[in-house]
């Protein structure tokens, strides 16, 4: 049993305070699974009400209760003359007692899963009757537990909070501690070779997105940002390991692939393992725009995937079949991680468009950054890497396309690939202007992405956008 | 019957071949475990189940690893029928179909024998109504 008060201000005289998602924070925090909360108002001019947050509705309710006991009415508790032990500040209140009685001063309310069992249209109000007035509700939560009080407490209050380089600091640990919950939970088989390359590190630009889009709207709520944010990490590194196996890779950030270390059956069986999983926790959300946004790019990156290996025959291709892959392979997921993090958070239809092309831009223009990284002599990775593979690449293709070099680029790609020719490959990209073509191409979809998020109210998230956005395509790694 | 006759032709898109090729036969197999859910998401229910015993069956789960073109064919209609069923299942029924694939993909890893797919997915549209 967990005993605590909620403590809140009211600013008019009557006035319906929405607490529902206080109260949700209060189960989140106190790690309540299965049970019950108790409210009780500890004001006699304070009552408690389970209905419907619609404003016009909210003052039809005022209306109502002004009707039933009006004010000003000649009450005998207002009567000062005939009662004693009155306070100095007694104020002329008897129409508040009177509409208390109309409501309850008591409530109840399930939890099951950690969160309150509310019908769709159903919010929870402390109705103020006597305010603008301090106010305290006492609550108990009793019912089954988590066994130990939940770690994302702390993280959870700094990332609601206003401050935000605290927040995005709290919510990049909600994620880790959501993708290790996550995998703690999962069969060993599975488990192991997904915590292997999610412990490998990685940038986790998916997730920030979902995070960072997620304080957008309304409705903000760390956890369950996290939640998504977290399952986004899992299905991107699901299709990596399926792309690892078809790309034959036996390295991916410097460990070995699930296909290379525990063989092409396990890889797929990893794979197919977090796809669902993935997706289910999604489902479980319980948001179907976010659900269809997430399941859309889903299946543009799989077609993508096919089309990519389908293009190998014509290597290294053209600009538009490129843009054609990437928009699929890599730009839907960041699209989609923008919008899904807004749609969570119920942001505005055309901020969650405006999102989705900023995150579309801002993936087509990474890809082009990690085309340019493999011959980056800094990178830590071996120069040449996609060459070798054959991995569609912009800087190849405009290498290709140089009326200098394009000659010996081309023949050296349609025939087989050992160390002399990828070095060879690799030193004439670097000497045609194919990479600053790339860097300032990819530049210009960074500035195009920024300039989507003109029209949305941001609050103090612009700089964290734009940094992200901007160091997204200006690394070596 | 075609595709187009039972107005799912445009889930059909890139998977043609496989609809000739069996994925007709297993939609048909399914159609007769949906009949508790209403009309008009029968086809499109039936056709998600059909997909995922597909993609499964093309990428090799729990047997020798496809080559690469069958299992992106395989990941598609994962894919597809992921997206089948955000915009047409319930919530229920969503998670039903995804725990099944966690559980048979789980016991492939683990090197077990499972069960037939069907028998999988049949429980999954039965728990999810």
């Amino acid at each position: 049993m967990i005993a605590q008060r909620l403590r809140f201000k009211t600013s008019s005289p009557t006035q319906f305070v929405d607490i529902t998602e206080k109260l949700r924070e209060e189960v989140r925090k106190s790690g309540l699974r299965m049970g019950r909360i108790h409210l009780q108002s500890l004001h006699t001019t304070v009552g408690l009400a389970v209905n419907e947050n619609e404003p016009l509705l909210l003052r039809d309710f005022e209306s109502l209760l002004e009707r039933l006991a009006p004010t000003g009415v000649g009450y005998e508790h207002d009567d000062f003359a005939r009662r004693f032990k009155i306070a100095l500040d007694e104020p002329i209140n008897g129409h508040a007692h009177c509409r208390q009685l109309l409501l309850t001063g008591f409530a109840t309310l399930l939890v099951e899963n950690g969160d309150l069992v509310l019908g769709r249209w159903q919010s929870v109000f402390a109705v103020e009757l006597d305010g603008p007035r301090t106010r305290e509700l006492a609550i108990q939560l009793d019912g089954d537990f988590d066994k130990a009080p939940s770690p994302l407490a702390g993280e959870v209050a700094r990332s609601a909070g206003g401050d935000a380089h605290a927040s995005t600091a709290a919510d990049r640990k909600l994620v880790e501690l959501e993708l290790t919950r996550q995998l703690l939970a999962d069969p060993d088989p599975v488990a192991v070779p997904m915590r292997r390359l999610v412990e490998a590190g990685g940038k986790r630009l998916r997730p920030r997105l979902v995070q960072l889009t997620a304080h957008i709207g309304p409705r903000h709520d760390p956890l369950r940002a996290a939640a998504l944010a977290a399952a986004v990490e899992l299905l991107h590194n699901a299709t990596l390991i399926h792309d690892d196996y078809v790309d034959e890779s036996t390295h991916r950030r410097g460990r070995p692939t699930v296909a290379a270390a525990e063989g092409p059956e396990r890889a797929i069986a990893v794979g197919d393992f977090y796809f669902a999983k993935a997706t289910r926790l999604i489902a479980e959300i319980g948001n179907n725009d976010v659900t269809s946004t997430i399941a859309d790019a889903l299946e543009a990156i799989c077609a993508a995937q096919i089309d990519d290996v389908g293009l190998r025959g014509a290597y290294p291709g053209d600009h538009a079949s490129y843009l054609k892959v990437v928009r699929g392979k890599t730009a839907a997921l960041f699209a989609a991680s923008c919008a899904s993090g807004a749609q969570l958070s119920e942001a505005k239809a055309d901020e969650v468009e405006a999102l989705r092309r900023y995150g579309d831009l801002l993936g087509v223009a990474f890809q082009m950054a990690d085309d340019m990284v493999d011959f980056s002599p800094n990178s830590g990775k071996p120069v040449g890497l996609d060459i070798r593979q054959r991995v569609l690449s912009l800087p190849l293709i405009y290498a290709a396309e140089d009326k200098e070099v394009g000659p010996e680029v081309r023949r050296l790609l349609a025939g087989s690939l050992g160390d002399a020719e990828v070095n060879r490959v690799t030193e004439l990209v670097r000497s045609s202007d194919a990479l600053k073509r790339v860097g300032d191409e990819a530049r210009a979809l960074v500035e195009g992405a920024l300039r989507e998020l003109e029209a949305i109210e941001l609050d103090g998230l612009r700089p964290t956008l734009v940094g992200l956005a901007r160091s997204a395509v200006d690394r070596d790694s | 019957m075609t595709a187009q006759a039972l107005q799912i032709d445009r889930e059909l898109e890139r998977l043609d071949g496989l609809w000739e090729d069996g994925l007709q036969d297993t939609y048909k197999s399914y159609m007769d475990f949906v009949g508790a859910y209403e009309p008009a998401e029968r086809p499109r229910l039936a056709l998600a189940a059909a997909l995922i015993e597909s993609g499964l069956r093309l990428q090799g789960l729990g047997g020798p690893a496809a080559a690469a073109a069958p299992l992106l064919m395989g990941d598609l209609c994962l894919a597809r029928a992921s997206r089948l069923l955000a915009d047409h299942a319930s919530q229920t029924l969503q998670v039903a179909f995804a725990r099944a694939i966690e559980k048979m993909s789980a016991n492939a890893a683990s090197g077990e024998a499972g069960g037939p797919v069907r028998d999988f997915l049949v429980l999954a549209l039965e728990s999810g109504r």
